[in-house]
């Protein structure tokens, strides 16, 4: 028996540990909703080109974002106009080009790029395949003069360094300094950066630092996600990886969202052939629901995610499980009504199964058609107690007499222009029909009082579980995470080695409390 | 509210769920259940092992049977049919002798041959039965009742509540009629239930609607310190129902007859867990003190003088 209860005990946990594991990677790692209706922002982002052709071989070489495992562009769209397009992986990193060609481009042109992103944050992972990559130390190369300076510079920093962490800290703080706050190392900036180079030059300076020391870093362009804007500028920020930590600098303060494109010093255009280029990169924000942006997740993780859910489910089939699936949450409720609490009902699952008729009817309107069919099924019973029909027959006249007084109902509610009439068709009729019998029963073995009590439970847990499970967060959360099933199924177990006292029993055995 | 629950695990109350997980599940095996769920099984065993019931009139298992009813219910001081897998005394007709060439019941009401076929037939497709089984009807002798206990009883049969945990009989209890019950001895009924001292026989203190009350609500009588007459042979009737049996727990019910002593009624598997209140005390030391004698072969006589040294 000892071994039994540990047995069923650790089954009981184990079920729950699973099933809360499940939910756990889904809400946290792939961020499926737990609020029915959550809502995420999801950035329209385009890049416009306008130009003017000069009836010559045209070039145009623009960065566009480079899907991976964590990120994936499903919704690309590119306008060409009479241009060819190639797309082109760069070796080296991770880019991605899109180039467009015309032999004799006239007039004005204009080619498009469209994507949507989620964005990033700070607590976004570098790309993979930049953090894999194995740290090795690049020397700084240039002519003798810059090379002597920055050994000296790099020197000074290293010495008042402890790690490599507070090396990058000092480095950037040294090359984003101003002349006046720099003094001692002014000289040596100043004769690294060339002239009108820029946050891009600085970055560079930063780079080269970092990779004299074996510190992986590289340049990242692309554009912060704050506010809808039909020019946006495009940013760089610095990437270095230290002891497997992530870091992003971004000159002038990090943005609470970005969107990465390209990596590189370059810029994200360049054009041969033509005149007046004018990029435009244009945000829009939109609203979308979150629960599609999940199931929409790419890589291994979000296959998980589906593989654990309905969403590749038909439509037919998604409904019908959006309601099999609340039910196991009115049936562990009236396990603990009934193990914990001690209602009473007719019937073990009877309530649950009246409670799931609710459905088409809601509550009062449900809770009055069935009394009311519980009392013309009881007047009718026991006319039939004096014909003394044998049971089977007896059961049969009953439920026939049940369909009659539903399509009663039914037709006198129309005439009236009331609905509820029509919804009472799916009404449990057979479930009734025992009903009515066994309460007629206790009816009679017991007494009427009893009877009505015991109807009375079985209402009350109806209503209880019916309320549960029509409930749109419970609906939304059992739907949107199926594993919540093991769970619940993990209670189940636990409650049924539950040997305690229950509540109506605190009150039956009150005399023997003292 | 946790109070009184904490109050109540001290006094060692158990409640169904307890009951049900430690002792009808654990010590009730499942292909022995049928022993005391059909009644005309029980009685089979019972007389094999030598325990007294009241006599077999008839069965009725079929509408060939039923030819025979007025041969089986031939006897003017009266017959019960009941349904052999009923529970809680559901389904049962007493009948206390002719009436205008019809029976009286035991209410005080007539009913006819058809009336009692109807009841029958209700019986026999599984009115009353677990689970809607069909079922069978048995006849049997009306237990004329001591008047021992005509005091404290309102109409009907009082009989005696046995808890026996292997073998052992660890509780019991009298329980009697009232006119709330309808003249029926069950405690879910407003019927009165009386502790009874294990070692002696006589009644301690006793409850009705789990309240503690001290005399019949009928009668007025007190219902303390009430001799059970023949109770040595009453708890050897329920220490024997473990060999006929192989149950380990079970209650047993035993009526007294004027003329035939004690009879065993019924066995139940589930015995209900009220019998702490009329005794005034928890059953889980007890279940504990008779669970920890261990397996040891032991004659019922001997579970007998272990029992009375168990309160």
């Amino acid at each position: 028996m000892k071994i039994n209860f540990r047995h069923a005990t650790i089954l009981g946990i184990v079920l729950i540990v699973a099933g809360a594991v499940i939910f756990l990677v889904k809400s946290a790692a792939l961020h499926y909703p737990l609020t029915p209706g959550a809502r995420a922002t999801l950035w329209d982002f385009e890049i416009y080109l306008e130009f003017v052709g000069r009836n010559q071989p045209a070039r145009i070489e623009t960065y566009i974002p480079a899907g991976d495992v964590e990120r994936t562009f499903p919704q690309e769209e590119f306008y060409n106009g009479s241009f060819g397009l190639s797309l082109i992986g760069e070796t080296g990193s991770r880019n991605r080009k899109a180039v467009w060609t015309y032999r004799y481009p006239a007039n004005k042109k204009v080619l498009r790029y469209a994507a949507q992103t989620l964005g990033e944050t700070l607590s976004t992972p570098l790309p993979l395949a930049f953090r894999e990559s194995e740290p090795q130390v690049i020397p700084f190369q240039a002519d003798e003069v810059k090379r002597q300076a920055f050994i000296v510079w790099s020197g000074n920093l290293r010495q008042r360094s402890a790690d490599d962490r507070s090396f990058a800290d000092l480095a950037l703080k040294s090359v984003f300094e101003t002349r006046a706050d720099n003094e001692q190392f002014a000289d040596e900036v100043a004769a690294l950066l060339e002239e009108g180079e820029g946050v891009v030059g600085r970055l560079l300076l930063a780079q080269q630092l970092l990779q004299s020391q074996g510190v992986p870093a590289r340049i990242a362009g692309g554009v912060y996600l704050s506010d809808e804007r039909r020019r946006e500028e495009t940013r760089r920020w610095l990437e270095y990886h230290i002891d497997g930590d992530d870091f992003r600098f971004f000159p002038g303060g990090a943005p609470d969202r970005f969107f990465t494109i390209w990596y590189g010093p370059r810029p994200l255009v360049t054009a041969d052939g033509v005149d007046d280029l004018d990029v435009q990169i244009a945000l829009r924000s939109r609203e979308t629901s979150a629960a599609a942006v999940a199931e929409n997740a790419p890589g291994p993780l979000g296959d998980f995610g589906r593989a654990m859910g309905f969403s590749g489910l038909p439509l037919t089939t998604q409904l019908v499980y959006q309601v099999l699936i609340t039910i196991p949450v009115g049936i562990a409720i009236l396990v603990f009504l009934r193990q914990f609490i001690g209602f009473k009902t007719l019937g073990t699952f009877m309530p649950v199964l009246i409670g799931i008729a609710f459905r088409e009817t809601a509550l009062i309107n449900g809770i009055l058609l069935f009394s009311l069919l519980i009392a013309l099924g009881l007047t009718l019973r026991f006319y039939l107690e004096r014909l003394h029909l044998l049971l089977v027959p007896r059961l049969a006249v009953v439920l026939i007499f049940i369909v009659m007084a539903m399509a009663g109902i039914t037709i006198l509610m129309t005439g009236a222009n009331q609905a509820i009439g029509l919804s009472i068709s799916l009404f449990p009729m057979v479930i009734l029909t025992m009903t009515i019998e066994r309460m007629s029963i206790v009816w009679e073995e017991s007494s009427a009082g009893e009877a009505i009590k015991q109807g009375v439970g079985s209402l009350a847990v109806a209503a209880i579980t019916y309320l549960a499970m029509t409930n749109s967060h419970v609906e939304y959360l059992m739907y949107q995470f199926p594993e919540l099933l093991l769970v619940l199924m993990g209670l189940c177990v636990l409650m049924g080695r539950y040997t305690g006292l229950r509540l109506s029993e605190l009150w039956r055995f009150r005399a023997l409390a003292n | 509210m946790l109070k009184t629950y904490r109050a109540l695990k001290r006094n060692g109350v158990i409640g169904i769920n307890e009951r049900n997980v430690r002792f009808v599940n654990a010590l009730n095996a499942r292909k022995f259940l049928i022993r005391v769920d059909d009644k005309e099984l029980t009685k089979e065993l019972a007389s094999a092992a030598g325990i007294a019931t009241p006599e077999l009139y008839g069965v009725i298992k079929n509408a060939r049977d039923m030819k025979r009813l007025p041969e089986f219910i031939d006897h003017t001081d009266g017959f019960v049919i009941k349904p052999a897998m009923g529970s809680q005394g559901k389904g049962i007709i007493v009948i206390d002798g002719p009436l205008k060439g019809g029976w009286r019941l035991s209410s005080g009401r007539r009913i006819d041959l058809e009336g009692m076929k109807y009841q029958i037939n209700n019986m026999l497709s599984g009115m009353y039965s677990l689970g809607g089984q069909p079922d069978k009807a048995l006849v049997e002798y009306r237990v004329k009742f001591d008047n021992i206990f005509g005091q404290v009883s309102y109409k009907g049969v009082p009989d005696i509540r046995v808890i026996v945990l292997k073998g052992v009989p660890v509780f019991a209890m009298l329980r009697l009629p009232t006119a709330e019950s309808d003249g029926k001895a069950n405690l879910h009924k407003g019927g009165v239930g009386a502790g009874i001292d294990l070692a002696t026989g006589r009644t301690k203190r006793a409850m009705q609607h789990d309240q503690f009350v001290e005399i019949h609500p009928d009668t007025g009588y007190p219902l303390e310190d009430i001799q059970t007459p023949y109770w040595d042979e009453i708890l050897l009737m329920a220490a024997k129902s473990y060999e006929m049996t192989e149950l380990g727990y079970v209650g047993v019910d035993v009526v007294l007859d004027r003329d035939k002593g004690p009879l065993l009624l019924e066995l139940n598997a589930r015995p209900g867990i009220s019998i702490q209140i009329a005794n005034r005390v928890g059953l889980r030391f007890v279940l504990d003190k008779a669970e920890a004698l261990g397996a040891a072969v032991r004659t019922p006589e001997e579970r007998v003088e272990i029992a009375k040294t168990l309160g």
